[in-house]
């Protein structure tokens, strides 16, 4: 009869203390993995959001991404030079507004305006009708709106709208424009409840009645061959007043500032929840022992070595932490799809967004510490057992 | 020896008092700035002093100001890792040092203006008139409504994840309990066999629970107070901010002995019940 064997038939004998370490284990196990996705998932979903554009340096005119954005000065004669870099394969021109849209006479909403060079595949999926037009000159001011805008005002593709602008920090009653839907979208970078407007740089430039916009965010995507690294470094030749980020970078300044709340409690809990895990684990199977030393001193007077006695105990451990950490994935699993639809109220993310994000290091790492946790819970019980006094201990059980 | 530091500069109409009340008679002419904690620790500067504030890396647009005052920043907790090297100057001598000469308008822009309403409640109406009065101008109140707090999200989180731990707790206990009452089965049965009734050894079950659950709660309420300054000076020092990140109100640990007095209770009940309601030969395995 193998320890394992053993070690299940104690576990079986003992079901109802067995199955609630296990439930216990699987609960604390459930979050502790929870935290293991939180610790870098945030990380994970917002580079992903980056890349899924296709660029991957994004230049500013203000240090500090993408707090404040000051308008790149001459960003049009900027972009055909960023064009000419060996480094960088593709530019596209971004600026953003502050606007209203009027869907008729009486109904407006407030908007966030984007201006793009960009005529096709921008950060957005099509629900439906078409993307902006390649060539303006048929349709002076198409518009793609959020999703969420199109249901609260009532708009389709083909439906005519009016959008006036409201730079920021300037006093001004511009014009309304009329506008033309050509598609309704999801944009991944707008939050849930957010008013989003795309259209071309010629369609906001009119909407401004300024004969030249600037940009104030530019997008760059560098050549497979060299990398954003050396883009990064062939953008600030070009113009070294400006900031150039890779996407890697952002990420990196995202990890510094905006992750620091959700990396501490990640690291927090998971160590806790380990802790947690071990006690409960180490003093479930201490008391057991403690119950079972008449049976191992038995166990020991009928021959069964020291070491099969330790092995029995740690595969015990092994049972009740494995039984309870498989358990925990699932349970986890269930457990992440809530709390991440509860953090994703938090206004102003992006839907697209998410704080837990399935990874298999996750997985390893639950793995391994949960290992480390069931040997660490076996050690104290394992060296009770090893330096028992068998004949005092049977004497003792009997006649006590 | 010269140090430059990349500085946000702030002026209120209200600190130019403060920062006058301080002026000495002495460098009276000298404009004075309050510098933060945090700017003047690491400038090396201390009040008194003369500094250099520059709109441009070259120091082409410049003022000299004499440090009236060192502040520690409001804590904002949006903010906690972000370095507050910032520093209060006077209005004029800020618009002065960053006003393009060239716009005489510039002379009389400011980036915000907070404004304390008699009746908090007119917000709304009060933002629409202004808007209404001055296109192009946006108002937002500063309290925000509890669907757009992100504080109020996370609390929902920390409550979510309090919810998940104590379900582990309870099935620890539980299983302690479980122990507990398989040791004493013996016991229970010989007590049932004298004539204890079943209400008297529920009663005594229940009693030790609570017992239980009162000395953990008292433990784990006494650990969160010790840890409060523990955590708050490890993260204050990390952070440089005087920033509290945890806070035992009284309410919260009244709220943690409410939940922990019933589960134990329940527990002790629960793990003791199939001992109380069997058959007493059933307890001597007959």
């Amino acid at each position: 009869m193998t320890s394992l064997w053993l070690a299940w038939r104690t576990t079986k004998r003992y079901r109802v203390r067995a199955v609630l370490a296990v439930v216990g284990v699987a609960v604390i196990g459930a979050l502790l993995f929870d935290m293991l996705l939180l610790s870098r998932g945030l990380l994970a979903s917002f580079a992903d959001l980056l890349n899924s554009g296709g660029f991957d340096v994004r230049i500013v005119g203000s240090e500090g991404m993408p707090i404040v954005r000051l308008p790149i000065a001459g960003s049009t004669r900027l972009a055909n030079e960023l064009r000419a870099l060996p480094e960088v394969r593709d530019v596209v021109l971004i600026r953003i507004e502050r606007a209203t849209l009027w869907s008729n006479e009486r109904t407006s909403r407030p908007v966030t305006l984007v201006g793009t060079t960009q005529a096709s595949g921008g950060p957005y999926t099509i629900v439906r009708g078409d993307d902006l037009p390649r060539d303006s000159s048929f349709d002076r001011c198409p518009i793609l709106v959020s999703r969420h805008l199109a249901a609260s005002l009532g708009v389709e593709p083909g439906s005519s709208v009016k959008i006036s602008v409201n730079p920021d920090g300037v006093r001004s009653a511009l014009p309304a424009v009329s506008c033309r839907v050509t598609g309704v979208v999801n944009f991944f970078f707008a939050s849930a409840g957010e008013n989003s407007v795309a259209t071309t740089m010629t369609a906001l430039q009119q909407a401004l009645s300024e004969p030249a916009v600037d940009a104030d965010l530019i997008l760059a995507a560098s050549q497979p061959a060299t990398g954003p690294a050396a883009a990064v470094r062939a953008i600030h030749r070009v113009r070294p007043d400006l900031r150039a980020y890779s996407n890697e970078d952002v990420v990196a300044l995202f990890n510094q500032n905006g992750f620091a709340y959700f990396r501490q409690i990640s690291f927090v809990l998971s160590s806790l929840t380990t802790v947690f895990a071990f006690l409960l684990v180490a003093t479930l199977l201490t008391v057991s022992v403690n119950q079972r030393l008449g049976e191992i001193a038995a166990l020991r007077a009928l021959g069964i070595s020291r070491g099969r006695i330790a092995s029995i105990l740690l595969w015990e451990s092994a049972l009740l932490v494995g039984g309870g950490a498989l358990l925990a994935l699932p349970l986890g699993g269930l457990l992440a799809l809530g709390l991440d639809h509860l953090l994703r109220q938090m206004p102003g993310l992006p839907e697209r967004l998410h704080f837990f994000v399935f990874q298999w290091r996750a997985v390893a790492t639950h793995a391994a510490l949960f290992g480390v946790t069931a040997a660490a819970a076996a050690a104290y019980p394992m060296w009770l057992t090893a330096r028992l006094p068998i004949a005092a201990t049977l004497r003792r059980e009997v006649v006590g | 020896m010269s140090r430059w530091f990349r500085v946000t500069a702030i002026a209120l109409l209200s600190a130019a008092a403060l920062a006058h009340a301080s002026d000495s008679p002495v460098d009276a002419q000298a404009p004075g700035v309050l510098l933060s904690r945090q700017l003047a620790a690491r400038a090396h500067v201390s009040i008194g002093d003369t500094v250099t504030f520059a709109a441009d890396p070259e120091g082409t647009r410049r003022v000299t100001l004499r440090v009236a005052g060192i502040y520690e920043p409001t804590p904002d907790p949006m903010r906690f890792t972000a370095q507050r090297l910032e520093a209060h100057l006077h209005l004029p001598d800020l618009v002065a040092l960053v006003a393009d000469g060239a716009d005489p308008a510039a002379r009389e822009a400011v980036d915000a203006i907070n404004v304390k309403l008699t009746d908090p409640g007119d917000a709304a109406r009060f933002g629409a008139e202004l808007a209404a009065r001055a296109p192009g101008v946006a108002v937002t109140p500063t309290s925000r409504a509890r669907d757009d707090d992100p504080f109020a999200v996370l609390d929902r989180f920390h409550v979510a994840i309090s919810a998940v731990t104590v379900i582990g707790a309870t099935a620890f206990l539980l299983a302690l309990m479980v122990i507990r009452a398989e040791e004493r089965r013996d016991t229970v049965a010989i007590l049932r066999l004298i004539g204890i009734s079943r209400r008297s050894l529920l009663a005594a079950v229940a009693i030790e629970g609570l017992l239980i659950a009162v000395v953990g709660a008292i433990f784990g309420v006494l650990t969160a107070f010790a840890a409060e300054g523990l955590v708050n000076r490890v993260f204050q020092a990390r952070y440089d901010t005087a920033l509290v990140f945890l806070r035992v109100t009284p309410s919260i640990a009244l709220r943690s002995v409410a939940i922990a007095l019933p589960l134990g209770v329940a527990a002790g009940i629960g793990a003791s019940w199939p001992l109380l309601r069997g058959e007493i030969l059933s307890l001597f395995r007959r």
